[in-house]
């Protein structure tokens, strides 16, 4: 990704959308980078969906994984996605379940060994349904990655110190320190904590926002997948 | 990165916090979220008064300079506008205190207060229409009724996301006539079910599939209403002659009264003089 403190000028850091949308990028020359983005955001959702569903061990759902996104995940496609009739979350999760149904009816031929064996499950006992596991991967992997982004941002961009506030405060699992603590343990002033907290929080989410938009079809698929991700 | 539940809540509770440093708003608690924004209880500092401030991403700024164009008693007035650190942008309006229409019909309201409320939005739309803005997402959603009976209509202009099948009309496209459309769904939608039949035909003849045998605007749908009110002949409705008959004898039950009154009185005196 281009450094959007150098890409763009003027104040406040604002990103430009260097992301370009699925579409675009299927459509060009660029299928291979739309497939890793697919793969980084997805198959970890693909892969718990999988595994709820149709109650498989952990090998075995790692390996129908594997085998939709090295099978499955042609350039047709990206070429078959219809943003009208279903958003790309929604496609991928259908083409997964036929994928998986081939398999299904491929290991029951074979009768023994090479097919997986499935046992269907349409909900986990606490109610989550595997469409809402699904989901739920999916929101949790956006975040990471909208993560990663934002410390590779501030290694590139030297901005160490506004990284380990963040990661100290916003990423701290048990106890939050508090804004003096850090502003000692850094020291800086503790305006600075806060405003160090609030870039990096909406320089995330501008990350984040640009994650969304290489794994969706527009402007319209983009705004609705947003809200879900806040809903 | 492996994160956890509460480490997840966290972070979409902070990211999105928009970032009023610099602004002279406060923000106070989340109302609730549209298709295009979020929309925040907020304080102005420096009028020491409460606001609602809607924060959306980039690109629709011109929202609130349709609304901010739009002066009517039936739409809410915008404040200002502005651009967050973030590059998303907002406008800060009046704060309604009120109901949705759709929450405000489970109180029960008698079917005068109902019509009322598709009155003053029909007012507001007609205003509208005559500064060339649709609305093109009328809906009870986008209605609000104020603590005081005050109607506001919200989301003006804007192509709802996920779009409320029931209220669109069905051609697709959005003019005038696709807004009577959703006004009339608004009509169907706040009648009770026994409401009379002449409002009834009203909202069928509004929500018409045809565009053409719609009424033409709203100001037409909501003279009809008028009609109704005064018991006058609904455009909408051809009546039975005893439905008619009946609708006369009601508009003019006073004078009925005076003249049977008057002839029970001749027949008396009938009766007193031959004798
Ligand atoms: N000025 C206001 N005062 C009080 N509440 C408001 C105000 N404007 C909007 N709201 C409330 O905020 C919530 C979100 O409003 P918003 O206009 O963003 O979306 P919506 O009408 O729910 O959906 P859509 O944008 O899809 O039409 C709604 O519940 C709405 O009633």
């Amino acid at each position: 990704m281009v450094d959007p403190d150098t890409a763009i000028g003027g104040a406040g850091d604002r990103f430009p959308s260097t992301q370009l949308s699925l579409l675009e990028a299927a459509a060009g020359a660029l299928p291979n980078e739309a497939l890793e983005r697919v793969i980084a955001l997805y198959w970890k959702p693909v892969y718990a969906f999988l595994r709820f569903k149709w109650r498989l061990d952990n090998e075995a759902a790692k390996d129908l994984t594997q085998g939709f996104f090295a099978n499955a995940l042609e350039r047709d496609f990206f070429r078959r996605f219809d943003p009208a009739k279903a958003g790309f979350r929604t496609y991928l999760r259908m083409a997964v379940e036929r994928f998986a149904a081939n398999e299904y009816a491929a290991g029951r031929r074979q009768k023994r060994g090479g097919g997986v064996e499935f046992a269907e499950m349409e909900e986990r006992s606490d109610g989550e349904s595997p469409e809402d596991v699904y989901f739920r991967e999916w929101r949790r992997q956006l975040f990471a990655l909208a993560i990663d982004d934002l410390r590779a941002h501030c290694e590139a961009s030297g901005r160490l110190t506004e990284w380990r506030v963040f990661e100290a405060y916003d990423l701290a699992d048990e106890s939050r320190p508090s804004y003096a603590d850090l502003a000692r343990r850094h020291e800086i002033a503790e305006t600075s904590v806060t405003n160090y907290l609030a870039w990096a929080r909406r320089t995330m989410r501008a990350l984040l926002t640009d994650r969304l938009r290489g794994v969706t079809s527009g402007e319209r698929e983009l705004r609705e997948e947003m809200r879900r991700v806040w809903s | 990165m492996e994160l956890s539940d509460s480490v997840l809540q966290h972070l979409r509770e902070v990211v999105d916090l928009p970032d009023l440093s610099g602004t002279r708003y406060e923000l106070e608690s989340e109302i609730g979220r549209g298709g295009i924004g979020v929309v925040y209880a907020a304080r102005d500092r420096d009028l020491d008064r409460r606001v609602a401030l809607k924060v959306m991403d980039a690109g629709w700024a011109g929202e609130a300079r349709l609304i901010a164009r739009l002066e009517h008693p039936g739409i809410v007035p915008v404040h200002e506008s502005g651009t967050l650190p973030d590059g998303r942008v907002f406008y800060a309006m009046k704060l309604v205190a009120g109901k949705r229409a759709d929450r405000y019909l489970e109180d029960h309201p008698s079917l005068g207060e109902r019509l009322r409320v598709v009155q003053r939005v029909g007012e507001a739309l007609a205003y509208a229409h005559s500064c060339g803005v649709l609305h093109r997402d009328l809906k009870p959603q986008n209605v609000m009724v104020g603590a005081f009976g005050e109607v506001y209509v919200m989301d003006w202009g804007v192509d709802g996301v996920a779009g409320t099948p029931a209220f669109r009309a069905p051609e697709g496209g959005f003019d005038q006539r696709s807004d009577v459309f959703s006004l009339g769904a608004l009509l169907q939608f706040v009648l009770p079910a026994d409401a009379p039949r002449a409002l009834c035909a009203i909202s069928a003849k509004a929500m018409h599939a045809d565009p053409a045998a719609r009424y033409p605007d709203a100001g037409a749908m909501l003279a009809d209403i008028w009609r109704f009110q005064e018991k006058l002949a609904v455009e909408a409705y051809p009546e039975s002659i005893g439905e008619r008959v009946r609708r006369f004898a009601k508009r003019n039950e006073v004078m009925l009264w005076l003249l049977a009154a008057y002839a029970a009185v001749r027949f008396f005196l009938f009766f007193i003089g031959t004798r």
